[in-house]
């Protein structure tokens, strides 16, 4: 494992999106080969956006943004012509801001493709790769459920109107899973729900859509020990289930069973 | 008179859409809402009068974090965050990074509030770094120049900042407790 010594000096560098272009190349190649190399970078990923979560914790008093914005109005004599009609020499900082965000993203995506990969080569890992996307997508954003309640006689009608189909869900009391919330997820532009649960720390993600073979994946990719995600599918009554989270393998096979047997 | 208003019009416009990030970085510096209040005010004058010797086509949010971090480093609570780094050298160079999976999901699962309490437990020196590389997606270089130190420091602190939120969230140690700095 000398060779890995290497790479896991290069993890942090990978995830902050600073690997110069080949390296960057290089590092996924030994991603999709290696799982301890690939568990520490997606480890390392996930903690990234636990801080960035955490991290957006305090919202500006209005009073101050006026007040601040009345500064500029005190005085007059600032920034006498120095800079004056030459606007476009700007740079923007907006966009960059963005792109920050849409490598790591990218790159989490990649890597979980890669990790589903090396596990199951032969299978079809572009739909499991989207599915891990909306999972990370969901649990990074500000906002991870539209719907948030522990009561599935609240998620469920929640979802009227807003996907073709309707579904059940298990009664969670006396068992370990705790309903977070929900949310519309797209999957090739066919609405579905997309249902959060907890398992101590852990968040699960369960997608639900019609059947369709674009959906159509093979029952299980677990890729080995080291590695945090475990994904399950299976369809019931026309509806594709896709369950996926970083709780051990036996902690989302038995959420899927609750689900198969929910009515 | 014609150039001044496009010019002030241009701070603003410049500078209003980095507000709500300054205040959360402020309120991340400071002791509390008021001391962060004035920081955030005490920026946005500092950073008007100086706008001329802005340098256009440089990174104009670099420049207003860099404002307001040095205004922060010359408060009270800056002043004594300071005092205790140059009472405890960091040794930032040897600092080597190794990775514990289990620590790192100790992390990356831990609540919100856990890791908020975490981050308020960090030295200020790791604190701000690993907020500008991780909530502002600022690149090294950037971090950089907010802080007035080289690439290799950013990237350091950037590791030991890190590697201590993950022990503090492991239960190993308390970083309070004072062995953060040897
Ligand atoms: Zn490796």
């Amino acid at each position: 494992m000398t060779n890995c010594l290497t790479w896991q000096g290069r993890v942090a560098s990978y995830v902050d999106a600073e690997l110069p272009c080949p390296e960057m190349e290089a590092f996924r190649a030994h991603l999709a080969t290696c799982p301890d190399c690939a568990a520490t970078t997606l480890a390392l990923m996930e903690s990234k956006m636990a801080v960035r979560r955490a991290g957006n914790r305090y919202a500006a008093p209005p009073e101050l943004r006026a007040k601040v914005l009345s500064l500029a109005k005190d005085e007059p004599a600032v920034a006498r012509g120095a800079i004056g009609g030459d606007r476009a020499r700007f740079r923007t900082i907006v966009p960059r801001y963005w792109t920050g965000w849409a490598i790591v993203t990218a790159a989490l995506l990649l890597l979980a493709a890669g990790l589903f990969l090396a596990a199951n080569r032969r299978q079809n890992a572009k739909a499991v790769a989207e599915f891990a996307d909306l999972h990370v997508t969901a649990l990074a954003s500000a906002n991870p459920v539209e719907v948030v309640s522990t009561d599935r006689h609240t998620v469920k009608p929640w979802f009227q109107g807003r996907i073709p189909f309707t579904f059940d869900l298990p009664d969670l009391q006396a068992t370990p899973y705790t309903l977070v919330g929900g949310r519309v997820a797209y999957f090739h532009q066919e609405p579905g729900a997309h249902l959060i649960f907890g398992y101590q720390r852990h968040l699960i993600s369960v997608f639900i859509f019609r059947d369709t073979p674009q959906v159509a994946m093979p029952a299980s990719f677990f890729a080995d020990n080291t590695s945090s995600f475990t994904l399950r599918t299976w369809t019931q009554q026309g509806l594709r289930y896709v369950i996926l989270g970083d709780a051990n393998a036996a902690a989302i096979a038995n959420l899927m069973e609750l689900l198969q047997r929910a009515r | 008179m014609k150039a001044e208003t496009a010019s002030y019009g241009e701070f603003e416009r410049l500078a209003m859409p980095l507000f709500d990030s300054l205040y959360n970085f402020a309120r991340w510096l400071a002791e509390d809402a008021t001391e962060a209040e004035d920081l955030v005010q005490e920026t946005f004058k500092k950073a008007l009068h100086g706008f001329a010797s802005f340098v256009p086509d440089s990174d104009f949010r670099a420049w207003m974090f860099r404002i307001l971090r040095n205004t922060f480093l010359t408060s009270r609570t800056g002043l004594r965050a300071r005092l205790t780094v140059e009472l405890d050298p960091e040794d930032e160079e040897t600092t080597p990074v190794t990775w514990e999976t289990p620590e790192s999901l100790a992390l990356a699962s831990a609540t919100r509030e856990a890791l908020q309490a975490a981050l308020d437990g960090l030295p200020v020196v790791y604190r701000e770094a690993v907020l500008l590389c991780d909530v502002e997606e600022m690149k090294y270089q950037e971090i950089a120049q907010v802080l007035s130190v080289p690439v290799g420091t950013v990237m350091s602190r950037i590791a030991r900042g890190r590697k201590l939120l993950r022990q503090m969230l492991a239960g190993e140690r308390s970083v309070r407790s004072g062995s953060a700095w040897k």
